[in-house]
């Protein structure tokens, strides 16, 4: 029951208004008939899931429905912010990527 | 004995009486009372029996600390169970009863465990019931003698409702530092809503009128200031509201209490009896106060027995003297203002102060009162029956708790006893903030500054600032950086405000007062009257090995009652640290989790029952159906016709009549469901090519093709037919159920994935009704309503799509057909539905056209072998396991999704479920969907299960039973396979019998299709 | 066979029957603004060419700040998010604008949709109209300020919401539709609904804020 900020409707919404979509930034394999088993295996299956910063698609749903990214820590609930993909992507290799 | 002291100061008017009815008996009461004060001056001390050992209890607080005087209040559809006495306020007719006491309160069939009570110690029912097969003869008998109220056995006639808000400052608690706190920040212009649970403002000073704040008596006081609380238009003051929860990022849930305290002829049927507010703050600020705890002794628990704040509290608020020789009992200052005002209204009193040096100032206005102070005594037992008689007062050493010598007997009709003040810390922790315990105060408090950073502060007793004159302070300071957070400057100059208090000295560190023995030998101590754990009990848990006070907490029972601790848990921890030899902060506290009282279901399902439980989904043929004795069903929210029943018919012989009379000569079903989506770009096919399975190059404007839409898993997750209405433009549709899954699924693949693709997706499923016409004669029915598209065979072929007129309506007709018939599918402006539909039905009257639901439509797919997604699949399936790699293109350039998953060892590996169709050796048994697959029919068990039936119908058109069925390998066994070599006969348990099966192609009728496309 | 005729999705509660010229007797007033036409409109604001076209063809600049709407000459265009608007206008122009848009957004990466079936809308009002919307959607209305359009929550289904008409107008979907009245006959029962004359919203028939 938290809120976050659509970095499109640029307004801070009810988490009610909003559908969570996994961890953001999973790459597809770019040739995935060529990749082995396992590489495809972890692309399905295999997630971070940390305890602390998770970077998260979220989805406006009953807003703009457009997919954005938040960095959200799981363990407080604490939002460090809401990007759009593409600027959020900036961010994220600005840090390295998954922290 | 208890008696009504009519003063001026009480917060009940003498002036209007009011009668009600508790346990069938009459009594009369005022307007202001509760129900617990009313009961207390009438006399009523015993209330019910305890939980486990039957013992007599009566009313201990005068709040939701209360944790004895539950009450079922009300009869039939207004009744709620288990509210405390203390927090029901009076009106006349009330009707209450109590809760427990079984089968009468005077003869509580547990009571005869008392003298047995040694055997019914901590984890009684746990140890005795390990052996599970007694718990299900006694858990009856148990539960009824336990007590505890009725839930309602009619439907709930009262309505209730949510409100959201969002406010700059939510104040929660009205007493004298919220009050402060909410004119401070509303003087400062901030909009401020003021949260309290009582029917009005004013807190603990409302039993302590005789307190002088600010140079004037606190009843002054609180006037003055809620009435300019009340002329500040943006200050919001809510009575009889509850805050029970704190969610995240200062979300304050509330519920109003709008008519509870109406008697029932003069509550209103259009407003709701309750109401949630749930409020985003930006700033919150706590000053929820403290509650007193008792001390722990022997017998505390007799009728009688209250918190000494509790007595002060009946006295002057309520004009309620509980007792007319009183002892109280005392660790602190807290008790003396009380003891003086007891005195003063001609009670007798003793005051047994626990420390050796009472504060000196408090102990002058005592004597001035006529009270009698003892120091350095305690209360080691209380005696009396099923009322309190008198106490057994012992001498405590001057540095440990423990007895110094003998003390005399006193005899008294009641007893109080301050151990101390708990704050309400609860919302505070309930969004992970956690107390800490102040050895100096003792109390678990929260920090002064709050959690700033979050915008929560907290003000008054919470922070353990017990001192109103400090307490008001600190208050002034908090508010003052609420208002600079928000830029703003204070309205005026901070001024002192000064009390009668003399200053504070410390209180005796004694939860438990001594008596002379050793823990569990001397006379029952409670620590939680609702749950009857007592001090042996948390030493008992302890000599058991329970360390984690959580472990302790759940062993005893301890606070988790309706009251929630809220008098036990602290005396709990520091019994429980002692017996440790820890302290407490070591020991630690348990978790605070909303609700902070209890809140009835009503209120948290607000408007979200009756008609406005789910949203039901129609469509713009509804009247139709309904017209024509249609029965609906619940498919993805929306209203389907399951069947249309004709006088005289039952459900099966009215799908037996829709499905014939479609094969025979032309049914009508409403399709509007489906989903829609119109995607339009230079891309569309590249995009079409990597969401389904199949391809889509080469399909023509004016053709259309069925799509299998998978998940990366390769499993099938969706379904339907697309339309390319030109190179840049089609229009696709899914499952009823799936729609917005999908319009989801696209999005999310096109935005993340490859928003360099150049489509657009909207929805459009409610845009498009859909009458799908349906049958051999289903082209003669359209002829006579189109003229602008030739319907001849020859220019109008299967899978094709028109644009044109039907009706006089703007029309896409698709010759696609979901049942292996001749059909029509006509979509129009969902406006024009209604219309269409009716000249479908007049058009197709000479040819008995017959609407048909869901049950029709799932039977003729099925005779054709068709899939329904999620009910033949289950997320586990590939379109290879379901015989369909004809909807699969490998050769596709880009690798689509859920393609690279079909090379997974598993997807690709052998003895995969298949779907396949399954014939009865007895054509009339249909066998269950769910029905398991076995190999023999006299296999002993366990029985390797080889898959279940999806689908099962008695198929009109063949005479006999079909079904659908996953199983290992079907494929395979099929009969119409060459390699069956004898693998096609298999057994199907259905229903408790074993039926002998034969595994065939799924499409039962019509297998060369010539019948969709002629 | 019967001549055409439109059903709004509200049209089985008869509201026309029960409506009634607005006054201070009911704290709520509500009406079904029935049959105006939406046109789903899709393109990149950030394409000049796009916008333009656009423009010339709606006769008015396209709304492309964040959650606002423009409306002039009966059209409303309402921002439904960076790539997507929703044109409103009366049935009547329905077909010249649909017309209009896509031939002059060809070769221009667009999407125009008529969804005129799937939308109907409904004017609240009346002093207790904010207090409705409180107990259906977890939006902050009462902060909503005039000129700015919103999808959000109502009860378990979701609205566009814009202030107009000394109240607010609901745009729902067609299948929501009947749930969300449900719901507002609910919420407004305490402070006395009542049903609206459209002309008393001052948008006879076309329901346009302007």
């Amino acid at each position: 029951m938290f809120v976050l900020f659509c970095p499109h409707c640029q307004e801070k919404r009810e988490e009610e208004e909003f559908g969570y979509g996994g961890e953001a930034f999973r790459v597809r394999p770019s040739t995935p008939d060529t990749v082995d088993d396992e590489t495809w295996g972890d692309y399905l299956f295999m997630r971070s899931n940390p305890k602390g910063w998770n970077w998260e698609l979220w989805s406006h749903a009953t807003g703009c429905r457009k997919f954005f990214v938040v960095k959200r820590n799981t363990a407080t609930n604490a939002i460090a912010g809401s990007w759009t993909l593409a600027e959020g992507r900036k961010v994220y290799d600005a840090e390295g990527g998954a922290q | 004995m208890s008696h009504r002291v009519k003063h001026s100061g009480a917060r009940v008017d003498f002036d209007r009486p009011l009668a009600f009815s508790f346990d069938g008996k009459s009594y009369g009461g005022y307007a202001g009372d509760t129900l617990a004060s009313a009961l207390l001056a009438n006399g009523v001390r015993m209330l019910g029996r305890s939980f486990k050992y039957g013992r007599p209890r009566g009313i201990v607080g005068a709040g939701p600390e209360e944790p004895n005087a539950l009450t079922q209040v009300e009869t039939g559809a207004a009744t709620i169970p288990n509210l405390k006495a203390t927090q029901v306020e009076l009106y006349d007719g009330l009707i209450a009863r109590r809760t427990t006491g079984w089968p009468t309160l005077d003869f509580d069939l547990k009571s005869l465990c008392g003298p047995f009570s040694r055997f019914m110690p901590a984890g009684f029912y746990y140890k005795t019931f390990q052996n599970r097969t007694l718990w299900p003869r006694f858990e009856h008998i148990i539960r009824q003698a336990a007590g505890y109220g009725s839930a309602p056995e009619e439907a709930d006639a009262d309505t209730y409702d949510h409100r959201h808000r969002h406010a700059e400052v939510v104040v929660v608690g009205g007493g004298a530092c919220g009050l402060l706190a909410a004119l401070d920040a509303g003087r400062a212009g901030l909009q401020v809503i003021l949260f309290d649970e009582q029917n009005e403002m004013g807190g603990w000073l409302l039993s302590s009128p005789n307190t002088v704040i600010g140079g004037e008596p606190a009843a002054q006081w609180l006037k003055t200031i809620i009435a300019e609380l009340r002329s500040l238009p943006n200050v919001e003051m809510l009575t009889r509201t509850s805050a029970f929860a704190l969610h995240d990022m200062n979300l304050i849930v509330a519920v109003e209490q709008l008519q509870d305290h109406l008697p029932l002829a003069e509550r209103s049927e259009t407003k709701p009896r309750q109401r949630l507010h749930r409020v985003r703050a930006d700033r919150i600020i706590l000053a929820s106060g403290a509650i007193e705890r008792p001390l722990v002794f022997g017998n505390n628990d007799l009728p009688g027995i209250l918190t000494a704040s509790a007595l002060t509290t009946y006295l002057n608020r309520y004009g309620v003297g509980v007792g007319k020789r009183v002892v109280l009992q005392t660790s602190n200052d807290y008790a003396y203002q009380g003891a003086c005002d007891l005195a003063n209204s001609g009670c007798s009193v003793v005051l047994v102060d626990t420390r050796m040096r009472p504060n000196t100032a408090w102990e002058q206005r005592a004597h001035v009162a006529g009270v009698d102070v003892r120091p350095g005594y305690g209360v080691a037992a209380a005696q009396g029956g099923r009322a309190v008689k008198g106490v057994k007062l012992v001498k405590l050493d001057a540095d440990r708790n423990v007895m110094s010598g003998e003390g005399p007997t006193v005899e008294c009709d009641a007893v109080g006893s301050s151990g101390g003040l708990s704050p309400t810390v609860h919302l505070y922790c309930h969004d992970g903030g956690r107390p800490y315990w102040d050895e100096e105060k003792l109390a678990f408090v929260v920090s002064a500054t709050g959690r700033a950073a979050a915008g929560i502060y907290c003000v008054g007793s919470i922070t353990g600032t017990f001192g109103l004159q400090a307490a008001l302070a600190q208050t002034q300071q908090t508010v003052g950086e609420v208002i600079a957070s928000f830029g703003k400057a204070p309205a005026q100059e901070t001024r002192k405000i000064e009390t009668d208090e003399p200053e504070a000295t410390p209180a005796r560190r004694i939860f438990r007062v001594p008596d002379g023995k050793a823990e569990g030998h001397g006379q029952k101590a409670f620590v939680d009257f609702q749950n009857d754990v007592s001090a042996a009990d948390i030493h008992l848990a302890i000599r058991e090995n329970y360390r984690s006070i959580e472990h302790i907490k759940r062993y005893t029972a301890l606070g988790f009652g309706t009251d929630q601790g809220k008098l036990s848990n602290v005396n709990g921890f520091a019994i429980a640290a002692d017996a440790l030899s820890k302290s407490i902060p070591e020991v630690g506290t348990t978790t605070y989790r909303p609700a902070y009282s209890p809140v009835t279901f009503g209120t948290l399902a607000g408007p979200h029952e009756g008609d406005t439980f789910e949203p039901r989904r129609y469509t713009a043929m509804h009247a139709s159906h309904v017209a024509r004795g249609a029965v609906f069903e619940n498919v993805g929210q929306w209203l389907r016709p399951q069947y249309f029943l004709k006088p005289g018919e039952d459900q099966e012989a009215a799908i037996r009549r829709e499905c014939v009379a479609t094969r025979r000569s032309v049914g009508l079903m409403d399709a509007s469901t489906l989903g829609k989506i119109d995607i339009q770009g230079k891309n569309v096919r590249e995009f079409l090519n990597r969401v389904y399975a199949n391809a889509w190059t080469q399909l023509a404007p004016g053709k259309c093709r069925y799509g299998l839409m998978l998940d990366e898993n390769g499993m099938v997750m969706d379904d339907g037919v697309t339309a390319c209405i030109s190179d840049e433009h089609f229009v696709m549709t899914t499952t009823t159920g799936g729609a917005a899954r999908v319009m989801s699924w696209l999005e999310n693949w096109h935005q993340t994935e490859w928003p360099d693709l150049d489509v657009y997706m909207t929805s459009v499923t409610d845009h498009w009704a859909t009458a799908a016409v349906v049958g051999p004669k289903s082209r003669q029915v359209l002829e006579k309503l189109c003229s602008d598209i030739d319907l001849s065979p020859g220019s109008f072929k299967f899978m094709d799509w028109r644009e044109g007129t039907v009706a006089g309506v703007p029309a896409r007709v698709f010759r696609i057909s979901f049942s292996g018939e001749l059909a029509f599918e006509v979509n129009v402006d969902a406006s024009y539905g209604h219309h269409v539909w009716e000249a479908l039905m007049e058009a197709g009257a000479e040819f008995g056209i017959t609407p048909y639901g869901t049950d029709a439509m799932h039977l003729l797919r099925a005779e054709k072998g068709f899939i329904i997604v999620g009910q033949d699949t289950d997320g586990s399936m590939t379109p290879f396991d379901l015989d369909m790699a004809w909807a699969v293109s490998m050769k596709k350039p880009f690798s689509f999704i859920g393609k690279r998953s079909f090379a997974r060892s598993d997807t690709a590996g052998p003895n995969r479920k298949q779907l396949v169709g399954l014939l009865t050796d007895d054509p009339s048994v249909v066998l269950a969907e769910g029905a398991q697959i076995i190999e023999r029919p006299d296999a002993s068990l366990p029985v390797a299960m080889l898959g279940h039936v999806t689908s099962s119908y008695f198929s009109p058109e063949l005479n006999r039973s079909i079904a659908m069925a996953v199983v290992r390998d079907g494929i395979q066994r099929r009969s119409d396979d060459s390699r069956k070599a004898g693998r096609d006969v298999l057994f199907a348990y259905s229903r408790g019998t074993t039926h002998k099966v034969k595994v065939v192609s799924p499409v039962f009728v019509d297998p060369k299709g010539e019948r969709q496309n002629g | 066979m019967a001549e055409p005729l439109m059903q709004s999705p509200l049209s089985a509660f008869d509201l026309g029957v029960q409506a009634r010229a607005i006054d201070d007797s009911r704290g709520v007033w509500a009406s079904e603004i029935p049959l105006l036409a939406y046109i789903s409109l899709r393109g990149d604001a950030g394409d000049a060419a796009f916008v333009e076209k656009v423009v010339s063809v709606i006769g008015m600049p396209l709304p492309v700040a964040p959650c606002t709407f423009a409306a002039s000459n009966g059209v409303t265009a309402l921002w439904m998010s960076p790539d997507e608007w929703m044109i409103v206008c009366r049935r009547e122009r329905l077909s010249e604008l649909t017309s209009g848009l896509k031939s002059i957004l060809q070769g221009i990466r667009s999407q125009v949709a008529d969804n005129s079936g799937g939308y109907t809308q409904v004017s609240l009002q009346g002093r207790n109209a904010l207090d409705v919307l409180q107990h259906a959607s977890v939006y902050d209305f009462a902060a909503l300020q005039p000129g700015r359009v919103v999808g959000t929550t109502f009860g378990k289904s979701s609205v566009y919401a814009y202030r107009a008409d000394n109240g607010f107008r609901l745009i729902m979907r067609r299948s929501f539709a009947d749930y969300i009245w449900r719901y507002l006959v609910r919420a407004a029962a305490p402070y006395g609904l009542g049903i609206a004359a459209i002309e008393a919203t001052g948008h006879a028939g076309q329901g346009v804020a302007e």
